[in-house]
């Protein structure tokens, strides 16, 4: 797998198979790494053991509530889980992660040591949660309880590895109160335990190791980014946090833990503190997409640079990007799930500046590993991939003319009718083009007169892109002109070269708002004073009016 | 103690009070259960409930003397001028606030007036052949074998449509979060309401094709007769209703569609 285990010297998980006997029929995937180097063996070997299992499972007759599980199961989970369980149903060129295979017995997220079977409340936790940042969905609305315990029940009967005793839960042990020493001590043994091979040094999912990640299918798969914790796919808790450092992902290069506090390297308490740290890495909570960014007015000099610590204040704005499957080629496995975008203006000039996660900055030769494993995992389903790596992209889109209008050009590349105003940035050259589009791809620089000017870096996993531009146009007949108090929409596609994404293949968003500040009117200030000026007057006055009259009537009841 | 409470209670000032407290309370619950209400809804609305109360309380000369009693008495009573100083502080600075908060500049992306189900058009043209939307049918109830049509059309949803209207059908498939409008459900009741046809015209014209009143514009829905067959889109309206346990509304029968 590329990855040493510097650690612990004894094999990593092989660990996990010690002869505690309650599965004797089952080879560890670790074991059989340790024994078949090659893969081409490996995978021999595997399908030999999956095919073996699948027969047996089907002899053996099904109980009846498997029985009742199959008949949920073929209606909801098949088409991408697979007829047989084998993770191969007729979605699954369409997602990556690809669904489970079942025939495998191989479960991420579990309570049990790594390499063992999940219990069966781990495999109801996955069915009625789901698992956050794939495919797999949450059933627990839609599905009975029965039906989803019957489910348990027939997933099981896909392996004859079940037949097995029922495996233990590990001892989870309490988790240390949380303290700024105690998070110093997690970052110290996130570094001890080399968590940055693979998630990178900022936990952005950025490691060396990245381009040579595979899953044990063989499959192309991304350390988690470990600052966007609600995409974890076990759960985002401390407390789930550590449970999978402890379990491991089984089926994953995602190691477990265990063995090094076995080992005495670390403590239990020590790998609370890197669950912590992990934790701390990500918000409280999940970023919400917001319709309107906000470009502040300021007076000063706006930031130079993507760098400039001045962006440091300026409010972020998160907007999520997904697949572009809408025309051909559509791309199902997009890498840039976000970018956050933050603008400032000082009533003559707009800056944005455009923050997006990517593992690379391609084109990347140590990345024509994945490229060609991305290839092969045949998720281009409308045509193949680009053999070579195309550069990073970003393109801003906006409408081509700013009217009042409700209308807008079609949010994905506008149309002849109503065409878009685009700024392409591409990582390598690292250029810009400002020019128009009428329809996705069909893109008309503008030539000479561009008034954009980027400065963009990579930095730990992250790309930053800061674009500036006059808020009035030199020509408007080829670009809108900017003006504060008008919503203006805006969208956003984003691409990574070394993932194959070239042309329509990237990630999209839906129109959003970009409103540039208005200097805050004198009357907002002079209102609520006159207002507060008024009532307070008012007030004395009916006080006043009061007293006399009382003073009035008790100097006539004197006499 | 429960003496002074009763003395209370039954006091018409405090009544009023309490009235005016019940009807903040009112609108707070109204917010949390359905849509925030809009602050200047809030104040129109706490408004009235002033008049209400006040014709409540001066409805009855007696009341209505009763209620004016303690705001005399914190108006000229020697022994009340802390209370009173602090009201002459604390009202301005509350209207002085509420104004602010009124006239302070906000920004919101307009409310999006978008019909979910405009009228379609009369007649389609589907890969170059005209189609009636009137007298169009599904073709496939009338041939072949239904489970095998709903198999070629969940082949064809899990393929095309789960990443948008999801495996539960219920429009929350896992890159449904990107797009506003977000993808529709059919597992509510809204597909029970339409004719096949409707559907049809839906899924071949995507997006694109919905009249204005639709905004287009934002729609994410994909042009499926770019990748579908005629017999692919009719077979993934049978698997929409069969998966779903619902039917189609059938020309000239109302409320034909429904639960099975
Ligand atoms: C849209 C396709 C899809 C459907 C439908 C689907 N799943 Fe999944 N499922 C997945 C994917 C993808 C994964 C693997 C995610 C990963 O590896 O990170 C998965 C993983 C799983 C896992 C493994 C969890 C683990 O710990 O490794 C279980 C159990 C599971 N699914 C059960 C079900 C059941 C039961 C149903 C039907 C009720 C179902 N799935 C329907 C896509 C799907
Ligand atoms: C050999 C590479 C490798 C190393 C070393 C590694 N990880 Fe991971 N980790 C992965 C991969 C790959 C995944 C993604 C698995 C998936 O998406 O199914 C992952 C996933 C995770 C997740 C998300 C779990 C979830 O519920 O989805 C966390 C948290 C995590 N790793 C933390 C750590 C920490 C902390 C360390 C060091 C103590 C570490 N990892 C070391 C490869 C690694
Ligand atoms: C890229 C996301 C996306 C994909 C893929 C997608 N849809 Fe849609 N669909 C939408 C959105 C968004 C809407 C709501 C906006 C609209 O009405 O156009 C919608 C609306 C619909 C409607 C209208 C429902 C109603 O109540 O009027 C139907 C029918 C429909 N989709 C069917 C399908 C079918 C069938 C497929 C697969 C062949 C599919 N969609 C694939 C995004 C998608």
């Amino acid at each position: 797998m590329g990855m040493s285990r510097a650690m612990t010297g004894d094999g990593g998980r092989s660990r996990a198979m010690t002869g505690d006997g309650a599965h004797p029929d089952r080879t560890s995937p670790d074991v059989a790494r340790h024994r078949l180097s090659s893969p081409v063996c490996w995978l021999a070997a595997l399908s030999a053991l999956s095919a073996t299992s699948m027969l047996r499972a089907q002899e053996t007759q099904l109980s009846e509530s498997a029985q009742r599980g199959k008949v949920v199961y073929d209606k909801w989970c098949m088409e991408c889980h697979g007829e047989t369980g084998a993770g191969d149903g007729a979605a699954a060129a369409f997602m990556l992660p690809r669904p489970r295979d079942f025939t495998r017995a191989s479960y991420q997220i579990r309570t049990t040591a790594s390499g063992e079977l999940p219990t069966d409340a781990d495999m109801r936790q996955i069915i009625d949660n789901g698992m956050p940042g794939t495919a797999m969905p949450a059933w627990g609305t839609k599905l009975g309880e029965g039906e989803r315990n019957d489910l348990v029940a027939y997933l099981k009967s896909f392996s004859t590895f079940f037949e097995a005793d029922a495996p233990t839960p590990i001892e989870m042990g309490r988790q240390p109160g949380r303290s700024a020493e105690g998070l110093a001590e997690g970052r110290a043994t996130f570094e001890k335990l080399e968590c940055f091979k693979c998630h990178g040094d900022a936990g952005s999912g950025n490691g060396p190791s990245g381009p040579t990640l595979r899953d044990d299918w063989d499959f192309p798969i991304r350390a988690a980014d470990l600052t966007q914790s609600w995409t974890f796919n076990g759960g985002s808790t401390v407390g789930d946090i550590y449970r999978r450092l402890r379990t491991g992902l089984d089926g994953t290069p995602m190691p477990s833990f265990s063995d090094v506090i076995d080992a005495q390297v670390i403590t239990d308490e020590q790998l609370w503190r890197v669950a912590q740290y992990v934790r701390s890495l990500s918000p409280e909570e999940p970023p919400r997409p917001r319709d309107v960014v906000r470009a502040r007015l300021v007076t000063g000099p706006l930031p130079d640079g993507p760098a400039d610590s001045a962006w440091d204040g300026v409010e972020q704005y998160y907007i999520p990007l997904v697949g572009q499957i809408i025309q051909k080629p559509r791309w199902f496995a997009p890498i840039v799930e976000a970018v956050w975008v933050q603008a400032v203006h000082d009533g003559s000039t707009l800056a944005l500046r455009v923050t997006w996660h990517d593992r690379s900055s391609s084109p990347d030769p140590e990345w024509d590993e994945w490229l060609a494993a991305m290839a092969a995992a045949a998720t281009d389903v409308d045509g193949p991939l680009d053999a070579v790596q195309g550069p990073d992209r970003l393109t801003i889109q906006f409408p081509g003319r700013l009217s009042g209008d409700v209308e807008r050009p079609y949010f994905l590349g506008g149309d002849r009718q109503r065409p878009v105003y685009l700024w392409r940035w591409s990582s390598a050259p690292d250029a810009l083009d400002e020019g128009a589009g009428a329809g996705f791809g069909r893109f008309t620089p503008r030539g000479e007169g561009g008034q954009v000017t980027h400065q963009a870096r990579y930095d730990e996993g992250r790309w930053q892109l800061q674009l500036t531009r006059p808020l009035s146009s030199s020509d408007s007949t080829r670009a809108p002109s900017f003006a504060p108090g008008i919503l203006v929409p805006i969208a956003f596609f984003a691409a990574d070269g070394s993932n194959g994404e070239s042309e329509a293949r990237g990630a999209i968003s839906a129109w959003y708002g970009l409103y540039l500040d208005v200097p805050t009117p004198p009357r907002v200030f002079v209102l609520p004073v006159v207002a507060m000026v008024l009532t307070a007057g008012f007030g004395v006055f009916v006080v006043w009016r009061a007293q006399r009259r009382e003073s009035g009537r008790s100097t006539s009841e004197e006499s | 103690m429960s003496r002074r409470l009763r003395e209370t209670l039954g006091h018409p000032f405090w009544q009023a009070v309490l009235l005016m407290l019940a009807a903040y309370l009112v609108i707070v619950i109204i917010g949390w259960v359905s849509a925030p209400v809009p602050r200047t809804v809030v104040i129109q609305y706490m408004l009235s409930a002033l008049v209400g109360v006040l014709i409540f309380v001066s409805d009855n000369e007696q009341r209505w003397s009763r209620f004016k009693e303690p705001i005399q008495r914190t108006l000229v009573e020697p022994e009340r001028r802390r209370l009173r100083g602090a009201l002459l502080v604390l009202v301005p600075a509350l209207v002085g606030f509420v104004t602010f908060q009124q006239v302070r500049p906000t920004v919101s992306a307009p409310a999006a007036l978008r019909s979910v189900h405009p009228a379609s058009p009369v007649r389609i043209t589907f890969r170059g052949k005209a189609m009636e939307l009137a007298t169009l049918e599904n073709s496939l109830r009338a041939s072949g074998d239904l489970a095998e049509h709903y198999a070629a059309g969940k082949r064809v949803y899990y393929q095309n449509c789960l990443p948008c209207h999801g495996d539960l059908l219920d429009g929350r498939g896992h890159f449904a979060h990107g797009f506003n409008p977000t993808p529709l459900p059919f597992d509510g009741s809204t597909i029970a309401q339409l004719r096949e046809s409707f559907v049809f015209w839906r899924i071949a014209k995507g997006g694109p094709g919905l009249p204005r009143e639709g905004a287009p514009w934002n729609s994410a829905m994909p042009v499926w007769e770019d990748f579908l067959t005629q017999e692919e889109i009719w077979q993934v309206i049978i698997f929409l209703y069969e998966q779903t346990g619902l039917n189609p509304r059938r020309l000239g029968v109302e409320g034909e569609g429904g639960h099975e």
